[in-house]
């Protein structure tokens, strides 16, 4: 029997696993993926963002998409039909291998949304059990101990801390950057420069960032970024399974007492520990407890309270952009607006919370940055022209090569919280299974009208930027399109077991020795994207579990 | 990847014949590559030019495990689809057609649903081919790159993905 078993190896399972390891306990991580480490990692596009090498395939592992209609019904969608994944990262480090590691931490309002901002009708707006001064030390740990670079600034909504500044400086940006930051003082906007899991230099014993140019949905190649793999795992002496799907775990109405597992030949394992940790990310997580029926537990594991699974969220908002085109520009300015490599690394939080006819928003986070570099979805997106007609041949080749060589886009993305409600949740579904035979996850999906309306009120700031930069073709999309890599909740902790499934130290209530570390436990999700709060709540809670051992 | 004869008598599917229909009776047979080969060239030439073979690349995507079997049989069946128009129209298969004819027929095809859907899916392949790495036999001597002024990133794979 070993101390603790973790499921899961990314940013929510992967801190327990360094900080206990390294205090001496025996720790095994089961991972469903294979491992790579940085050799390994290459930008080849085909592989990683056309055929997806590293999630599954879809006619092995799927989900079954429940999307709610306006009219109140309910169409489902059969992932494999479809296309439509909600996998992110399957291997060693999880999904924290593939972000782009735009980091922000949440504020001290987000972790009293309710009492701050009040209730809002059909959403489940609560506040967490802990406050921001509870979790501050961690996210300076992970700034430490993963590697965060940026430079902070003084702004209207910036967070108190218990350091001056990041431990690493800024990386090296484009200079575009000037012409956004001379468009926001003109419109009395605070230039931010976004925070990154990146380390701009050797450190930490990793290697700087190299500027590939293709950092987001890529592995890193110089272990700059701060995965849970490069950071922690490939730092500790805790033991990776990989190739282990954990379908099911089994308790004695007390605790867990084995974790059992698949490898991919279908072949059972059984692990023992003292403490399991759970952290397969929010979807797979609740899938696991629900699937994990006993005659203790009905309902699925650690659900007496039949939570398991709610207030499923994602990140609100959506995406925008602007071109600017060489007809605008000086050849200088063409020069400087075709670096590539270099980051842009420019975020807004001016209306983190903000006032509208005389009530309180909760708003958001919008980050800029240059469109993706991966050069075949640009060029599929200049195959119709402005009517909608399909081209090819010489109109073609002559539209690609202006467009793709004589202007460049800048994008922005916008996120708000996703609010809690109780039409999106996680469940099994009776029929479907996957490859294994186990009922696949079911997600039923619902986007509260708030979150578009606050949604938009960002996105026209944004719009404002670009519009004083210069730049023409300006458009963007706010929608309740849920991003798959950036889903929570299902598992919210609280202080009432029967309202909630976790107690504040992320210990499932009905249990003595369970835990659930991924984004699940977060009853709101804050309006930034989730993985430093994830990573500094893991290792708050590895503290937690340190001491229960001692 | 190189285009070995063993690898070509290996692309089964591909090769295998797709029977053309003229209305009850039998017209012919042809194969989707055939019929793919000259449809990229007329879809975007510029490959060509620029020293660019995109159609060897498509018996990667027909034998690829992680190209779904429904997306193979939507080739399959647009190459058959393409091929019965240009026979009711012009009693030839697609690739016997004059190149004014075959800008015709795309010019008509491209009106319908289907048309549209099916010249969208294979020009995404064709700069699959054009713009991906030059491991996978497309992008000579990165000359799609280079056309449009674009480093690949670095590292480059060593191996193709499957």
């Amino acid at each position: 029997m070993v101390d603790v078993c973790i499921v899961g190896s990314g940013a929510g399972g992967s801190p327990i696993a360094y900080e206990l390891s390294r205090a001496g306990f025996s720790v095994v991580v089961l991972e469903k993926g294979k491992n790579y480490t940085e050799a390994d990692f290459n930008k080849d596009e085909l592989a990683v963002c056309r055929r997806d090498m590293f999630t599954p395939k879809l006619e092995d592992e799927f989900h079954i998409i429940n999307e709610y209609q306006e009219d109140g019904s309910i169409k489902r969608y059969d992932g494999r039909e479809y296309n439509w994944s909600f996998w992110n990262g399957n291997m060693v480090g999880g999904s924290s291998n593939l972000m782009s590691g735009y980091f922000h931490r949440l504020k001290p309002d987000d972790f009293r949304l309710k009492s701050r901002f009040g209730e809002i009708e059909g959403a489940n707006v609560v506040d967490w059990p802990i406050n921001y001064e509870e979790l501050e030390p961690y996210y300076t740990k992970v700034e430490q101990v993963v590697g965060v670079s940026g430079k902070v600034v003084d702004h209207k909504h910036q967070e108190p801390r218990s350091t001056a500044d990041f431990p690493y400086s800024e990386l090296q940006t484009n200079g575009v950057t000037q012409w956004y930051d001379k468009a926001c003082k003109t419109l009395g906007f605070d230039v931010m420069p976004t925070p990154r899991a990146i380390l701009s230099q050797n450190a930490l014993s990793r290697n700087g960032c190299y500027y590939s140019n293709f950092c987001g949905s890529y592995g890193c190649a110089s272990g700059a970024k701060g995965s849970a793999r490069a950071a922690l795992l490939q730092k500790c002496d805790a033991k990776v399974i990989t190739d282990a799907f954990v379908y099911k775990l089994e308790s004695d109405g007390k605790r867990v007492t084995k974790a059992y597992y698949y490898t991919k030949l279908g072949i059972k394992h059984v692990v023992e520990a003292k403490i399991f940790v759970l952290a397969a990310q929010a979807i797979e997580s609740s899938r696991l407890l629900l699937n994990s029926k006993s005659k203790f537990f009905p309902n699925g594991l650690a659900n007496s309270s039949g939570e398991v699974g709610k207030n499923l969220i994602f990140s609100a908002g959506g995406s925008g952009s602007g071109r600017f085109v060489f007809e605008k520009l000086t050849q200088e300015q063409q020069k400087t607006l075709m670096q590539t490599g270099v980051f842009f690394n420019r975020s807004l939080q001016d209306w983190y919370a903000y006032e509208k006819d005389g009530k309180s928003y909760k708003g958001g986070t919008i980050d800029f940055l240059f469109e993706h570099q991966n050069i075949i979805p640009r060029v599929m997106k200049e195959v119709y022209d402005e009517d909608g007609n399909l081209l090819w041949g010489e109109a073609l080749a002559k539209k690609v090569h202006k467009r793709l060589t004589q202007s460049r886009v800048l994008t922005f993305e916008v996120f708000n919280d996703w609010l809690p409600t109780d039409k999106c949740f996680v469940s099994v579904d009776s029929q479907a299974k996957d490859r294994w035979g186990v009922p696949v996850g079911v997600i039923n999906l619902y986007g509260h009208k708030h979150d578009l309306e606050v949604g938009e009120f960002l996105a026209k700031k944004a719009v404002q930027v670009l519009k004083e930069m210069g730049a023409v073709e300006i458009s963007y999309d706010i929608s309740n399109a849920p991003p798959p890599n950036l889903v929570a909740g299902g598992c919210r902790f609280g202080k009432d077991a029967k309202t909630s499934v976790l107690d504040k130290n992320c210990k499932a209530h009905d249990l003595q020795n369970l835990y659930v570390t991924d984004a699940s436990f977060m009853p709101t999700g804050g309006s930034v994207p989730y993985t430093w709060t994830i990573y500094a709540n893991s290792f708050r809670v590895a503290d937690k579990i340190k001491k229960e051992l001692s | 990847m190189t285009f070995s004869r063993r690898n070509f008598l290996a692309a089964g599917f591909f090769s295998s014949a797709v029977v053309l229909m003229d209305g009850c009776s039998l017209f012919g047979i042809t194969t989707p590559i055939d019929t793919i080969r000259v449809l990229e060239k007329d879809l975007f030439s510029k490959a060509g030019a620029l020293g660019i073979e995109t159609g060897d690349y498509m018996h990667i995507i027909m034998h690829h495990s992680r190209i779904s079997h429904a997306d193979k049989t939507y080739i399959k069946n647009g190459v058959k689809w393409l091929n019965e128009v240009a026979i009711k129209k012009h009693k030839k298969s697609y690739t016997k057609l004059s190149i004014t004819q075959r800008e015709e027929l795309l010019k008509e095809v491209v009106q319908t649903e289907w048309g549209d859907s099916f010249l969208y899916t294979i020009m995404g392949y064709l700069f699959e081919a054009m713009l991906g790495d030059p491991i996978y036999g497309g992008n000579n001597r990165e000359a799609g790159w280079k056309w449009l002024a674009f480093e690949g990133g670095r590292p480059r794979p060593k191996e193709p993905f499957l």
